[in-house]
C-alpha cells in the first residue's frame, strides 16, 4: 500500500516529517519498505500485514497516525444532494447467497458526463501507482484507496431489468450436459467458475455481470458513452474470497481487501462518498436513498481487558491514561468497569471495549493487549532473562554425532549440506530395490522432483560440482537424512554419507602423490568403527558399486542387518554422471551406529599395561589367491596360544619372484605374556606351531625372507 | 719439531743445565715451541692429537719433562724445574681448553648453517577436513541457548498440514499461507492426510507441547522448505532454529531479554536491538526483531561515505520474527492459556550466516565447492 503523505492530511493535522512518520509507523506495527519523494510529495511504501485490512486505505492509516501522535481523526461524512426520485424504484437487489455476500448496497446516478479526471485526482492516483481511466472509474479507485473499501460501477443501462441477483456460480451438472458458468471479466479474459464463487448477475439472474468482490464483467463496464451509473458497494465473506481468488488465480486490489476482511459498515459510507465525488466531477442527479441489503449485520462484540492480564503477558505495566488513549484512538471505546474505577493504576483495573467494525480480527483480550503495547511502544517493556527451572539437554545423539564428525574432519573430510530435491532418474541409480521414493506432487522442476532416497545421490552431485570446477581431490561427508515412503507414511532416516575422489595425498615437498583407494576408504571407516567396537565387513555387490570393491558394513549387535555399505562407484554409473575419475562412496545408517557407540562406550574398561616386554616374529608366506588374511588370523588364533597379542599383515605383493596363482604375505605376530618375559625357547615353540598350522590348514609355504 | 730437538729425551744434566737460569731458558724454548704448534690446531682431530702430544699420560711433553727433567734433577735445580713445570702445565691446559671451546662452537655454527630449517617452507600438511559453515552457526546458536537452559530437540521435515499450519492457528485459506508456498508429496490414493515439506521449524512447537507439560524450553534446529525459485537470496531449502519457552510466568520482558542476550552473544555486546510489532498467526503480540547494522555500526553510512549497502541506509537489519505464543495455539495442545504463557521465535540460519560472514549468495551453502568449504575450517 502506497501511503501518500499529503492525503493523510485530509484526516489528521499531521506535522511530523514523512521520515519521522515512517519510523513511528514501523515501530507501531506497519512494516515500511521505503519512503520516496516524488512529484506529488512523499509516498511511504507500507507493507500492511494481512491482519490489518483497515490500513489498506488512507483513512485507516490516518487512524493509526492519530493514535501514534495523539491527533484527533476527522471523520468522513459525505452529504451528496439527492433528487426526489428514489433509488429503490430504479434498482432491485436480491442476495441469494448471504453466506458469501453479507451486504450489498446500490446507488444510482443519472445523466453523468464521463470524461477525464481533474488533475488533483489524477495526481493522487498516480502517486498511488494507479492509472487514470475516466472520472467515474477513477472515483471508484480513489474511494477504495481513501476508505479501504472496494466498490464497482456499472453502466446502469446495461444491467438487464435494472435488477441485481447475488448468487453462487452455476456448477456443471453431474450428467455433463451443462458446462460450468463462464464470464468475460474486465481484463478481457473468459473465466470459468465453481459453485463456491459468488457471482453478481442481472435480470432473471441468468447472466453474470461480475465476480463478487474480485472483478466486474466486461459487458456492463463503464464507457465514455455511459449516461447512468449504478454504484455497487458490498461486503463479501473473506475466506470465500481468498478461496475464489486462489481458484481463479486472480488477485486484485478488491480481492486483497475483501479477502483480508473489509469493514461491512463502511459499504454504505464508501458508496455515499463515491456518489458525492461523481456529482462533483461528472455531474448528474443522485437518486435518493440507497438500496441496502444487509443480511450479515452483526452486533458489535464486547471485549474485556484487565491490568492483571496486561501484567501477566507483558511483564510490565502500562499507565491507565495510555491504555485508554490508545484504545480510544483506535476505535475500541474503552470503559472502566471495575469497582476501583476512580483509582489510577489499580491492579483490579478492567476495561470493557467495543470491537469496531473495521477490526474483525480483534476478538480477545490478548488482541487488545497487543494494541495497547504496540501504541505504547515495545521498548518500554524492560528486557530481562528468565530464570531456568530445569537442566537443559542436548539431542540424545549429540555426543555420538560430534565424535563422528570430529573424527571425520581429522581424517581429512569436509562436511557438506545438500538440498534433498533431486531428479527421479538420478535417485533411481542408487535406490535399493523395493524402496518407494518420496516424490513431490508440485516440484519446481523435473531436476528436483523427488526427495533423495539415499545420501549417495546428492554427495555424488557435490563431487561432480567440484570436478566440474577444477577441484580434483575431494573428500566429503554429510550427516543428513534420506527420505522414503512406506505406503502413505514418510520415513526419514539419519545417515552419514561419505564421498571421495582424486588423490588421498597430493604431491608435496616431502611426499609423493597417492591416489585415494579402497584401502583409504576402508581405513577411514574402520577408524570410525573403533568408536563402535569395530565394523564387520562383508563382500557384497550393490548394483551401482564395482563388484570387486564393494562391501556391506555391520556392527556387532546385529551382524545380519548391515548398517551401511562402501565401495568404488561402478564405471557404468560413473560415466552416466560424467565422473571421469575413480569415486569412492559409503553410507551408514546412524541410529544403529549411535546405539553401538553408546554400548561400546558403556562396555569400555581399563586394561592394565603389560609389565613384560613383547616380542615380534615375522612370517613370510606364499598363499594361494583366494586365501584371505582372515583365514590366516583364524588359523593362528585357533591354536589357542594365550601369549599372542596381535597378528598383523605388514606386506603383500604379487608378481616378480611370486609364482602365478599365489601371493606373498608378510605376517607379523606379537607375543606378550602377562606373567613373565618370554624365552627364546617359548617363542620358537609357538612359531613352530604357527608354521605347522598354516602349512597344514592353508597350504602356506614359507618364503626365505 | 721432534721432542729430541728441545732435549726432552735427555736429563738436564745431559743437557749441561746446572743453573736455575738455564732451567728458565729451557722452559721458555718449550713455550715458544708450544705456541708454534698451537697455531696449527684448527679442528677437532688436530686438537685431539695436539692434546695427546702435550698432555698424554704416557708420552706427552709434560710427562716427559716430569720423567726426564724433574725426577732426575739435582736437589738445587729441583725447585726451579718444579715451579717452571707447574707454570707450563697451567698455560698448556688453559690454552688447550680454550681452543677446544673455540673449535666446538665453530663446528656448531657451521652445522647450524647447514641444518637450519627454512621457516618459509611449509611443514608436512596432512589433509584436514572442515565443518560446514551452516553447521558451525547452528552449533554457536545452540550453545548460546543451551547455556540459558534451552534443550535441543529435532523433528520430521516431512510434516502434515495439521502440524505445519492448522495447530499453529493457520487454517486453510489463511492469507499467511500465500507467503509460505509449500511442497507436497505425491501419495497413494486413500492416504489419511496429505504430507508436505515443513515450511518452518514451528511444527515442533506443537509436537513438543503435545508430549511435555510446562515448563518447556526448547530450540529446534533443522532444514525447512519453501517453494521459491532459487536466486542469490532464495533457496527452496534453508535452515532455521525454532525456539519455544512456556512456563507459568514467562512475559514479554523475558522474551525480549532472552532475544537480546542471544544477539549480544552472537554479534557482540555493542550491537543495538529493537522490536517492531508485526503479525504472525501463532504469536501475539508478534514482533519483527532488528539489530543495528553490524557493517556500518548502525549509522546507515558506509565506511568510505555513501549509503551502507548491507542495510541500504536503514541502519537496522531485520533478523527474524518472534512473539508471545498465541493463546489459540495452547488450545491445540491442551495447555491452559489462562495459566501459562510463553514465547517463540524462528531464526533463519542461512541469512544470519550470510550477514555475519559477508556472503552474498545463499547458493554457495549448497554447492559445497571445496574452495568455499576451505574458507571456514
Ligand atoms: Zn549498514
Amino acid at each position: 500500500m502506497k501511503v501518500v503523505y499529503n492525503w493523510l492530511k485530509d484526516f489528521v493535522d499531521l506535522t511530523a516529517t514523512p521520515q519521522d512518520l515512517a519510523s513511528r509507523l514501523a515501530l507501531s506495527g506497519t512494516n515500511i519498505a521505503g519512503v520516496e519523494n516524488g512529484p506529488h510529495g512523499a509516498v511511504i511504501d507500507a507493507e500492511v500485514s494481512s491482519n490489518r485490512p483497515d490500513c489498506l486505505g488512507h483513512y485507516g492509516v490516518a487512524r493509526e497516525v492519530g493514535a501514534i501522535y495523539k491527533l484527533p481523526l476527522r471523520h468522513v461524512a459525505p452529504k451528496p444532494a439527492e433528487s426526489s426520485a428514489k433509488a429503490s424504484d430504479a434498482v432491485k437487489v436480491e442476495i441469494q447467497s448471504s453466506e458469501l455476500c453479507g451486504r450489498f448496497t446500490a446507488r444510482v446516478i443519472r445523466n453523468v458526463k464521463i470524461q477525464p479526471s481533474p488533475k488533483w485526482l489524477k495526481d493522487r492516483l498516480e502517486a498511488s501507482g494507479v492509472a487514470s481511466i475516466s472520472n467515474v472509474v477513477d472515483i471508484s479507485n480513489y474511494v477504495m484507496l481513501e476508505l479501504g473499501h472496494p466498490l464497482h460501477t456499472f453502466d446502469y443501462d446495461k444491467v438487464r431489468d435494472h435488477k441485481i441477483i447475488v448468487r453462487r456460480a452455476k456448477p456443471a451438472d453431474a450428467a455433463g450436459k451443462a458446462a460450468p458458468e463462464k464470464m468475460r471479466t474486465l481484463d478481457g479474459i473468459e473465466r470459468t467458475f465453481d459453485s463456491n464463487i459468488c457471482m453478481i448477475s442481472d435480470g432473471d439472474g441468468s447472466r453474470p455481470i461480475g465476480i463478487g468482490g474480485i472483478m466486474g464483467g466486461a459487458e456492463t463496464e463503464i464507457s465514455f458513452s455511459t449516461k447512468n451509473v449504478l454504484i455497487e458497494c458490498a461486503w463479501f465473506e473473506p475466506v470465500a474470497i481468498r478461496r475464489a481468488a486462489r481458484f481463479l488465480k486472480l488477485h486484485t486490489e478488491a480481492s486483497t481487501r475483501f479477502g483480508r476482511g473489509a469493514d461491512p459498515e463502511m459499504a454504505e459510507l464508501a458508496s455515499r462518498r463515491a456518489a458525492e465525488l461523481i456529482l462533483q466531477l461528472a455531474g448528474g442527479e443522485l437518486l435518493s436513498g440507497v438500496v441496502d441489503i444487509y443480511p450479515g449485520k452483526r452486533a458489535p462484540k464486547k471485549i474485556r481487558v484487565t491490568r492483571a492480564e496486561i501484567l501477566r503477558v507483558m511483564g510490565a505495566d502500562v499507565p491507565d491514561k495510555q491504555v485508554e488513549a490508545s484504545l480510544s484512538a483506535l476505535g475500541f471505546a474503552p470503559v472502566r468497569i471495575d469497582q476501583n474505577r476512580g483509582a489510577e493504576g489499580s491492579l483490579l483495573a478492567a476495561w470493557e471495549c467495543t470491537q469496531p467494525s473495521w477490526r474483525a480480527e480483534v476478538e480477545r483480550e490478548i488482541d487488545l493487549i497487543e494494541e495497547i503495547a504496540r501504541i505504547y511502544g515495545l521498548d518500554k517493556f524492560p528486557p530481562r532473562l528468565p530464570a531456568a527451572r530445569q537442566g537443559a539437554a542436548r539431542l540424545p545423539h549429540y555426543e555420538a554425532e560430534t565424535r563422528l564428525r570430529e573424527r571425520l574432519i581429522g581424517l581429512g573430510y569436509r562436511e557438506i549440506l545438500t538440498i534433498p530435491h533431486v531428479a527421479e532418474e538420478r535417485d533411481a541409480l542408487f535406490r535399493p530395490n523395493g524402496v518407494s521414493p518420496a516424490r513431490l506432487s508440485n516440484p519446481l522442476s523435473e531436476e528436483a522432483n523427488v526427495l533423495r532416497s539415499t545420501g549417495i545421490v546428492t554427495i555424488a552431485g557435490a563431487l561432480e560440482w567440484n570436478l566440474n570446477h577444477g577441484q580434483r581431490n575431494v573428500r566429503l561427508f554429510e550427516i543428513g537424512r534420506h527420505y522414503r515412503l512406506n505406503g502413505s507414511e514418510s520415513i526419514e532416516t539419519r545417515v552419514l554419507t561419505i564421498g571421495a575422489t582424486g588423490e588421498a595425498r597430493e604431491k608435496g615437498l616431502y611426499d609423493a602423490a597417492c591416489d585415494f583407494s579402497f584401502a583409504d576408504l576402508k581405513g577411514d571407516l574402520d577408524s570410525l568403527g573403533e568408536l563402535v567396537g569395530g565394523f564387520h565387513w562383508q563382500q557384497d555387490g550393490l548394483s551401482w558399486l564395482n563388484p570387486a570393491r564393494a562391501a556391506t558394513i555391520a556392527v556387532l549387535e546385529n551382524l545380519n542387518f548391515p548398517v551401511g555399505y562402501a565401495g568404488q562407484l561402478a564405471r557404468r554409473v560413473a560415466e552416466k554422471l560424467k565422473l571421469r575419475q575413480n569415486v569412492f562412496l559409503a553410507e551408514l545408517e546412524l541410529d544403529p551406529v549411535y546405539a553401538a557407540m553408546r554400548t561400546a562406550k558403556e562396555a569400555r574398561r581399563y586394561e592394565p599395561l603389560p609389565k613384560f616386554p613383547s616380542v615380534e616374529r615375522d612370517f613370510s608366506l606364499l598363499l594361494a589367491d583366494g586365501t584371505k588374511f582372515s583365514d590366516v588370523t583364524k588359523t593362528i588364533q585357533s591354536l589357542g596360544i594365550q601369549e599372542i597379542s596381535a597378528v598383523e599383515a605388514t606386506d603383500l605383493f604379487r608378481g616378480k619372484s611370486v609364482p602365478a596363482g599365489k601371493y606373498s604375505l608378510l605376517v607379523r605376530v606379537t607375543f606378550q605374556s602377562r606373567e613373565a618375559t618370554l624365552t627364546e625357547a617359548q617363542i620358537g615353540d609357538y612359531s613352530g606351531k604357527i608354521i605347522y598350522a598354516l602349512e597344514k590348514n592353508l597350504g602356506a609355504q614359507r618364503r626365505a625372507s | 719439531m721432534p721432542t729430541s730437538d728441545i732435549g726432552l729425551d735427555k736429563t738436564l744434566a745431559d743437557l749441561g743445565v746446572t743453573q736455575p737460569e738455564q732451567v728458565a731458558l729451557r722452559f721458555a724454548k718449550i713455550r715458544v715451541h708450544f705456541q708454534e704448534h698451537f697455531q696449527t690446531v684448527h679442528d677437532e682431530s688436530e686438537w685431539k692429537s695436539f692434546r695427546d702430544r702435550w698432555l698424554g699420560r704416557k708420552s706427552g711433553v709434560l710427562t716427559q719433562i716430569t720423567d726426564n727433567w724433574l725426577k732426575p734433577a739435582t736437589p738445587q735445580l729441583k725447585r726451579a724445574v718444579g715451579a717452571s713445570l707447574n707454570e707450563l702445565r697451567a698455560h698448556v691446559e688453559s690454552q688447550i681448553e680454550a681452543r677446544r671451546a673455540a673449535i666446538e662452537s665453530g663446528a656448531e655454527e657451521s652445522a647450524l648453517a647447514r641444518e637450519r630449517v627454512d621457516l618459509s617452507l611449509p611443514g608436512f600438511i596432512r589433509p584436514t577436513g572442515s565443518h560446514h559453515l551452516i553447521r558451525q552457526v547452528f552449533q554457536e546458536i545452540e550453545d548460546i541457548f543451551f547455556s540459558i537452559g534451552f534443550s535441543v530437540v529435532e523433528g520430521p521435515e516431512i510434516e502434515t498440514p495439521y502440524y505445519n499450519f492448522e495447530a499453529l492457528n493457520i487454517p486453510e485459506f489463511h492469507p499467511v499461507r500465500d507467503d509460505m508456498d509449500t511442497f507436497y508429496l505425491e501419495l497413494p490414493t486413500g492416504a489419511k492426510t496429505p504430507l508436505l515439506l515443513r515450511t518452518h521449524t514451528s511444527p515442533m512447537q506443537i509436537r513438543t507441547m503435545e508430549k511435555q507439560k510446562p515448563p518447556v524450553r526448547v530450540i529446534v534446529p533443522g532444514k525447512v522448505y519453501r517453494r521459491d525459485n532459487p536466486d542469490a537470496t532464495h533457496s527452496f531449502a534453508f535452515h532455521q532454529i525454532e525456539g519455544l519457552a512456556v512456563d507459568s510466568d514467562i512475559t514479554f520482558c523475558d522474551f525480549t531479554g532472552t532475544i537480546e542476550y542471544f544477539v549480544k552473544e552472537f554479534f557482540g555486546p555493542s550491537v543495538k536491538t529493537r522490536f517492531r510489532p508485526s503479525y504472525f498467526p501463532f504469536t501475539e503480540p508478534s514482533v519483527e526483531f532488528d539489530v543495528s547494522c553490524p557493517f556500518c555500526g548502525g549509522t546507515g553510512t558506509a565506511a568510505g561515505g555513501g549509503t551502507c549497502s548491507k542495510c541500504k541506509g536503514a541502519a537496522w537489519i531485520e533478523l527474524f520474527g518472534a512473539g508471545m505464543v498465541d493463546p489459540a495455539v495452547y488450545g491445540f495442545v491442551n495447555y491452559d492459556a489462562k495459566r501459562v504463557s510463553g514465547f517463540a521465535f524462528g531464526i533463519g540460519i542461512d541469512r544470519l550466516a550470510m550477514l555475519k560472514y559477508g556472503i552474498d549468495d545463499i547458493q554457495v551453502f549448497f554447492q559445497n565447492d571445496v574452495r568455499f568449504l576451505r574458507q571456514f575450517p
